[in-house]
């Protein structure tokens, strides 16, 4: 009995790719973030998005990571119909919004992909191994665990307004935009700080401020796996920022 | 030992002493119920204990509070964590994890524990409160009761000599009430000393050594168990006290005048299911009628609020019909005609000031009536004030308030009464009454016996397995309610 309890609580939750070290995802997110904001040519843009779908594939995240390839696909088509559509003004616009967002999607999809796949404990304690003040790690922690009742208090927010009627119907919204935003906000932000207040003195009086050395559930720890793929990481994304102002680099794929 | 020696506090931001002059002593291995009217210094006074005043909530003191000879006041909450353990009031705002097994190990990760003995102190958590079922589960699944038996497993892992629970009960329903009362005894039996501050107390009256009122941040009276517990009604209500036996109230039920028009709202088939889930809720039929207080009732989980969000609109029916004077309703209709006011109303509060937040949404003048309404429910003072500034219970009044504007003819209400004392409660039933005599359709999704026989005059149980009905609620019914519910 005990010793399956034991087992229960040590289990990994999540596999592969995903039971890295948070440092060295979050490391792959900057460099891919810097990457992909310097690339140019569509073969190379398509080969950084398609690797590192890959890669979360491998760390539980299948399905999140297709969902974005084929938005990544089906934008990329949408911008090439643009050039047959001329009209001046919004087409530049419209192509520059394409380009942008072709440019955040693989920030977005290995973003995500951490936040679902990180144990906060882990997080906590690769921070602190880091050497990050408490002033820093406390806050960044009580953020990354926010956010997903963020989507659920936005929802409770607009099923009272829909109820009450207040912005609730999209002609509303277009008259009002400013307004309807200033409602979702007021409760959202008197929310925010009763459950932060509250989340702190339960944090407190369970020892939060306490600065020893700590240790998650799993051991945390910066291995030679780490190392050697955040090393083939960066050597991966040097390749494709110089086959990108090679020829390659000017290969147009996305034809209609 | 806990004792406060002539104990005063006043909060940094305030003119007035909450606490004053508090002398008491809590023995080890003591039960003890902190109770009286909101307001009245209860969760200050456990805020003293668990060290977060002064160092999270500054202020001024005089006197001391001691833990076993030692002065809290000079201990900081992280110093305290291993000694004095809390599960506060509000499930959803005290975890700092978003699974559970992480959640259980919090407080060892931050004391430093090494990983074996911080998975040895889970493990028994684990087996002593019988979490097994619930680990490795995301936080966002579990219902109220379930989120707060990990809050305890949590804090259970720590092993401190002194637990703490601000109205552990003000979200749960009748059967996790009473696996937290289990949770308690075992607490009890094996030497802990617990201490409770809760308005709705039913359940610790096997448990509790002694009772303490708290009156306007004073030691008004201390009661044994036995004494507590045979208060007459007119000293408990004197006190603001609900009662010690909400199932005595079934007797004293009176049946309320019944109201049929054939004018109303009616619903027959409804059924429902979540995106390729089962059905949530099947073959529902009711009438209400003008003048109806109906009470929901069911365990959670049993499917109140997704009834509520399918009336109000929110939600779309899979098969069935709701109409309201015999025309056919669709969701959106259902909106313009429903008001839900919710547990938690600081979701409902989107105004500037309460005159705003009344008229907001109105297309066309409705400032007599705001101020009508505004002095009906004596908030008329409050008119220019923001919202937020207001208590718990003035804000409950100003989302009431906004239905009333509204001129809603049917108005949801899900736990008007959670962490209510005994004189909120009355005046929400009242203004409940009120509304009900002006001829306003009323739901009340509720798990507070004592408030249901107050104020319902007919119940729809979803707990019920075949078809389900509204019954007008009678003597008999709430009998058989609380034979379900207490024993």
């Amino acid at each position: 009995m005990e010793e399956n309890t034991k087992k229960l609580i040590t289990q990994r939750q999540f596999q592969r790719t995903a039971a890295l070290d948070p440092r060295c995802k979050v490391a792959l997110l900057i460099m891919i973030g810097c990457v992909s904001y310097f690339l140019n040519g569509e073969i190379c843009s398509l080969v950084l998005v398609a690797s590192f779908a890959l890669f979360i594939a491998v760390g539980n995240g299948g399905k999140w990571a297709a969902k974005m390839l084929i938005f990544y696909i089906v934008i990329a088509y949408l911008n090439a119909l643009l050039r047959y559509v001329s009209i001046p003004v919004l087409s530049v616009i419209m192509s520059v919004f394409g380009v942008t967002i072709l440019k955040l999607v693989p920030i977005a999809m290995m973003g995500i992909w951490i936040l679902h796949t990180t144990q906060m404990d882990d997080l906590m304690v690769s921070l602190q191994r880091m050497r990050l003040p408490q002033a820093v790690t406390i806050p960044l922690v009580v953020m990354f665990r926010y956010i997903p009742t963020l989507r659920i208090e936005y929802r409770m927010i607009r099923n009272t307004m829909d109820i009450r009627g207040i912005g609730d119907t999209v002609w509303k919204q277009l008259i009002h935009p400013l307004a309807t935003i200033e409602y979702i906000l007021i409760p959202l932000l008197m929310r925010c700080l009763k459950v932060t207040d509250e989340l702190a003195a339960s944090g407190t009086t369970r020892g939060l401020e306490l600065e020893g050395k700590r240790y998650a559930l799993n051991p945390v720890r910066f291995s030679w796996k780490e190392y050697a793929v955040t090393a083939l990481g960066i050597v991966f994304l040097a390749l494709l920022l110089f086959l990108d102002h090679t020829s390659i680099g000017e290969i147009i794929i996305w034809r209609v | 030992m806990i004792t406060f020696d002539n104990f005063s506090f006043r909060y940094e931001e305030r003119d007035k002493f909450t606490l004053k002059d508090l002398n008491l002593t809590i023995q080890t291995g003591e039960f003890v119920l902190l109770t009286g009217r909101s307001g009245c210094g209860k969760t200050t006074l456990i805020r003293c204990l668990n060290g977060l005043i002064p160092h999270f909530y500054p202020g001024e003191s005089k006197g001391d509070i001691l833990l076993d000879g030692h002065s809290l006041l000079e201990l900081k909450p992280s110093d305290l964590a291993g000694k004095v353990g809390t599960v506060f009031q509000d499930p959803r705002s005290q975890f700092f994890m978003t699974d559970t097994t992480r959640e259980l190990a919090f407080g060892c990760e931050n004391m430093g524990y090494s990983r074996e003995e911080t998975v040895d102190r889970i493990a028994k958590a684990v087996l002593d409160l019988e979490l097994s079922d619930y680990l490795n589960r995301s936080i966002f699944d579990l219902s109220s009761g379930e989120k707060q038996q990990i809050a305890i497993g949590s804090v259970y892992a720590l092993l401190p000599k002194v637990y703490i629970f601000d109205e552990p009960s003000a979200n749960l329903d009748y059967a996790a009430t009473k696996r937290l009362a289990e949770t308690m005894k075992r607490l009890k039996a094996d030497g802990y000393t617990i201490i409770v501050v809760e308005h709705r107390f039913y359940y610790l009256r096997e448990l509790l050594d002694r009772a303490y009122l708290i009156q306007d941040g004073r030691l008004i009276q201390s009661f044994t168990r036995e004494q507590f517990c045979s208060l007459s009604d007119e000293t408990r209500i004197q006190y603001g006290l609900r009662t010690v036996y909400p199932e005595r109230e079934a007797a004293k039920y009176q049946l309320k005048p019944a109201h049929k028009s054939n004018d109303g709202l009616s619903v027959s088939n409804l059924s429902f299911a979540y995106k390729k889930g089962p059905d949530v809720l099947r073959n529902i039929n009711f009438e209400a009628h003008k003048g109806d207080v109906i009470g929901i009732l069911g365990h959670n989980g049993a499917g109140k609020t997704t009834l509520l969000s399918i009336m109000t609109g929110l939600l779309k029916e899979k098969t069935g019909s709701i109409r309201y004077n015999g025309k056919k309703l669709s969701p959106r209709q259902r909106r313009n005609l429903s008001y839900l006011v919710m547990q938690d109303t600081d979701y409902q509060l989107f105004g500037s000031s309460v005159e705003e937040e009344l008229s907001l949404g109105i297309e066309n003048d409705c400032s007599g009536k705001v101020t009508e309404t505004l002095e009906a429910l004596e908030l008329g003072a409050y008119r220019e004030c923001h919202p937020a500034s207001l208590s718990g219970g003035q804000k409950q009044r100003v989302t009431i308030g906004a239905a009333i504007v509204k001129d809603s003819p049917v108005i949801y209400f899900d736990e008007p009464t959670s962490g209510l004392d005994y004189d909120s409660m009355v005046r929400v039933s009242h203004l409940i009454e009120q509304l009900a005599a002006a001829g306003v359709i009323i739901f009340v999704v509720s798990h507070d016996f004592e408030f249901i026989t107050r104020t319902c005059s007919e119940v729809l149980q979803l707990d019920g397995q075949d078809s389900i009905k509204n019954q007008v609620l009678t003597p008999e019914i709430l009998l058989s309610l609380s034979k379900q519910y207490f024993n």
